[in-house]
């Protein structure tokens, strides 16, 4: 068996991966951290990208602290899940935006509430980070006071808390 | 008489067989099939590293602390692998790297299939990034891949078009 010659070739093979990665990765506008942020105990699981659109900052870690919120009244509460998950079930009186469709959504929203209202985003839970998503594009917007509560929409239901269809 | 003629149409088809193993268009063949399939399956990873590290999260079978890491590294294995399966580049070791990664794939999508876990994160990022597929699509595609894969990392004569001739995994020439 040829095992030096198949070492040689794969060291070199491998070696020339391994960095062609870490270059590129180092470099990279989309490059990820070493480590990534996988325990949902810690909060929503991310691999920390240089763009990392998850801010711990703006997290509500539980659903007792949402509802709080949801108690007052004066929060919008915002579903950044398609908008088929938000019509089969969503927190009741949220307002849809899906993530990825913030532009055809927000002129409307925009029309319907001020800038100083104070918006809660949520998506289905932990291993999503759509709800980080809508939170920078909706301070970019001009929004100022926005959080996202990361247990999100699973959770809330389980807690048997409002919800509507 | 018939046991003659069934002798002898298994000597045909092992005769058949032996030429599809030992033919080095076949070869080729196989080597650029899986070499193109690998780079393409390395853009979707290297654009979006952060959706794939994702991927590998849904499995739930990597430690957390490796997670990043193989999401860098694992496309530019496929990526440089496959373009040294295509220029003919140690052959072998491209094939063998990937076979390896082929088998990794096999066993993790067999173990999520018994599990019946199918990761679905209720996110926008999974599903857009070229990552749709049903779990037994993909375990079926690989098993493919990694048979034909293995006539060509025993192929031990003289490959076709290759830079640097390697042999076989058996075999060096």
């Amino acid at each position: 068996m040829p095992y030096k010659d198949i070492a040689k070739e794969l060291i070199i093979l491998l070696g020339f991966a391994v960095i062609a990665a870490f270059s590129v990765n180092y470099f990279s506008p989309n490059g990820i951290a070493l480590f990534g942020q996988w325990d949902t105990s810690q909060g929503v699981i991310t691999a920390k990208p240089k763009n990392d659109p998850v801010a711990e900052s703006f997290e509500i870690k539980d659903a007792n602290t949402a509802k709080e919120i949801y108690d007052t009244g004066k929060a919008v509460f915002v579903d950044a899940r398609s908008y088929e998950a938000f019509v089969d079930g969503h927190i009741e009186n949220a307002v849809s935006i899906p993530a990825n469709q913030f532009f055809e959504f927000i002129d409307h929203f925009k029309t319907k509430y001020p800038f100083t209202i104070p918006v809660i985003t949520y998506c289905s839970g932990r291993e999503c980070n759509d709800s980080h998503e809508l939170a920078q594009y909706l301070i970019g917007e001009g929004y100022a006071n926005v959080k996202v509560f990361i247990d999100g929409y699973q959770r809330w239901k389980r807690k048997g808390y409002p919800v509507e269809q | 008489m018939a046991t003659r003629d069934g002798k002898e149409k298994a000597i045909l088809l092992n005769n058949n067989l032996k030429i599809l193993f030992y033919s080095n268009w076949i070869e080729l063949f196989i080597r650029w099939l899986i070499g193109i399939t690998f780079i393409y399956a390395s853009y979707h990873k290297i654009v979006a590293p952060a959706y794939f590290a994702k991927i590998i999260y849904g499995y739930y079978l990597f430690p957390e602390c490796i997670i990043n890491l193989i999401a860098i590294i694992l496309p530019y294995l496929e990526l440089l692998s496959g373009i040294a399966l295509i220029l003919g580049i140690y052959p072998r070791s491209a094939l063998l790297i990937l076979e390896a990664m082929l088998f990794v794939f096999i066993v993790a999508l067999s173990i999520n299939l018994i599990r019946g876990y199918n990761f679905d994160c209720g996110c926008f990022s999974s599903g857009e990034r070229g990552y749709g597929y049903s779990v037994l699509g993909l375990l079926v595609r690989d098993v493919i891949y990694f048979i034909l894969g293995l006539q060509s990392l025993f192929y031990n004569k003289h490959r076709k078009w290759c830079i640097l001739q390697s042999g076989s995994i058996l075999k060096t020439i």
